[in-house]
């Protein structure tokens, strides 16, 4: 095996990808530009099998993701046999479709938090990136979940067309009730990767929400937690994606690929196995996919030698992959990478704007690009 | 937001404690978020509750462990605590 010897560190999180299916059409989904060639789903009985499993190596943290998990028929039974085995429960979700009585079955289930996304502050812009009408709803169904006292995190992606409305959007927030609110910079993979020139800020939007964001987090200390995910591009320095592939967390796929990272499904010759024919514990354990980034073998220069390679472990391979065609290079966002100008050039690139049209997450799209 | 000697300290609502058999340890579980505990912070965060003050839990754990001298070190952890919204008062 690829690593070190020593048996790898438990699964701590599950993330639970329940189906590729939703309403919404966001044009920086992470999902798999290809989604929609992947129709099989695992069935109710496949998912307990894998909570059962996963839970008893270890694995505490469980969100419910998708697409949109509230498709799924299922969601409460699972959350219920998930709730009785002792994780946390953390639903992700668009909350379109979502009502008052859903949120009351789920809270009956055991669910312990709902994560809700808004794309925007107002309500032509969050309908626009969403590619439908949802605004209004999801802003009542941000009140219920704090009505019925569930812990509430609000999740706004950020990009090139609302970063500027920063400061609205926490006003938002505050309105809400929301407990945590997460300002994610967009991550560019899978869709978001093919709408990057339309979604890139400027460097000056970014220094604008930053600031914006940093006065919201002093000002709301011990009321509202605010996390701003700085996006990596622009830091010269590499995350330590997935705190080491391999390591801590666990995605199922909703056909039931397994991956160390929700889009390792797109790296080649990784193998990734399927809980249908693999127990969680071999497919930690012993699977080609799960032992590929552990350790440091694998590693290349300039991380070989690099004195930060036990704190970032050379970055994130897919972004590796998709940027410069080899998962083993070093994340090119980090400065010491000798194809840093792949990212560099893009956010040069972003200074001018673009005028392609975005294209949205939907199955027409997905089977258009696949062909 | 520092500690009040003379208050009862609880975990905060939308926190959970919890034994983890397969890690052998306590953990901090809350919106997508795990903290793993030692058994130091796991033994105080145990006491974050019946209104429990700080001088409760430090004569509590003075006791438990037959020795003295602990509440330099479990003010730091709980002021840490409080900071992060792990526990209120």
């Amino acid at each position: 095996m690829a690593g070190s010897l020593n048996k790898p560190s438990p699964p701590r999180w599950l993330l639970a990808e329940l189906t590729y299916a939703c309403p919404l059409q966001c044009p920086y989904c992470s999902n798999p530009i290809d989604y929609a060639s992947i129709n099989s789903e695992l069935s109710t009985d496949d998912w307990k099998r894998v909570l059962k499993q996963s839970r008893d190596m270890g694995a505490v943290q469980l969100g419910f993701s998708g697409g949109e998990p509230l498709v799924r028929k299922d969601l409460s039974e699972l959350i219920s046999y998930s709730h009785d085995l002792g994780y946390y429960t953390n639903l992700i979700t668009s909350g379109y479709n979502m009502d008052e009585a859903k949120i009351l079955e789920l809270k009956e289930a055991g669910l312990d938090h709902i994560q809700v996304s808004l794309q925007a502050s107002s309500k032509e812009l969050s309908d626009f990136i969403a590619g439908t009408e949802s605004f209004e709803h999801k802003k009542n169904v941000a009140k219920l979940i704090k009505k019925h006292g569930y812990p509430m995190v609000l999740c706004v992606v950020l990009h090139r067309e609302n970063i500027h409305q920063m400061k609205d959007i926490l006003e938002m927030a505050i309105e809400l009730g929301a407990d945590f609110v997460e300002l994610a910079n967009t991550q560019y993979y899978g869709w978001a990767h093919h709408n990057r020139d339309q979604l890139m800020p400027t460097q000056q939007q970014l220094n604008n929400a930053e600031t914006i964001a940093n006065q919201y987090q002093a000002s709301q200390k011990g009321n509202m937690k605010i996390y701003y995910v700085v996006p990596d591009y622009y830091e010269g320095r590499p995350k330590a994606c997935m705190n080491g592939l391999g390591t801590t967390f666990l995605t199922i796929a909703p056909d039931g690929l397994a991956l160390p990272c929700h889009s390792a499904r797109q790296l080649p010759n990784f193998d990734c196995p399927n809980v249908n024919d693999f127990s969680i514990q071999d497919i930690w354990n012993e699977s080609k996919a799960f032992n590929y980034f552990r350790g440091d073998d694998w590693m290349k220069e300039p991380c070989r030698s690099c004195k930060d390679k036990d704190k970032d472990f050379g970055g994130c391979h897919c972004q590796a992959f998709l940027l410069t065609g080899d998962a083993h290079n070093t994340d090119p966002v980090c400065s010491l990478s000798p194809l840093h100008h792949t990212v560099s050039d893009a956010i040069t690139q972003a200074e001018q704007s673009s005028d392609q049209a975005f294209l949205f997450r939907n199955s027409k799209n997905s089977k258009l690009l696949n062909n | 937001m520092s500690l009040q000697s003379d208050k009862g300290i609880q975990l905060s609502p939308t926190y959970r404690l919890q034994w983890e058999e397969a890690q052998n340890m306590f953990v901090l579980l809350y919106p997508e978020g795990l903290v793993e505990l030692n058994q130091s912070s796991a033994e105080i965060l145990q006491l974050c509750k019946d209104d429990n003050t700080l001088s409760d839990i430090v004569s509590t754990l003075e006791q438990k462990f037959s020795s003295t001298g602990l509440e330099p070190d479990i003010i730091n952890f709980l002021n840490t605590a409080l900071d992060n919204g792990w526990i209120t008062q």
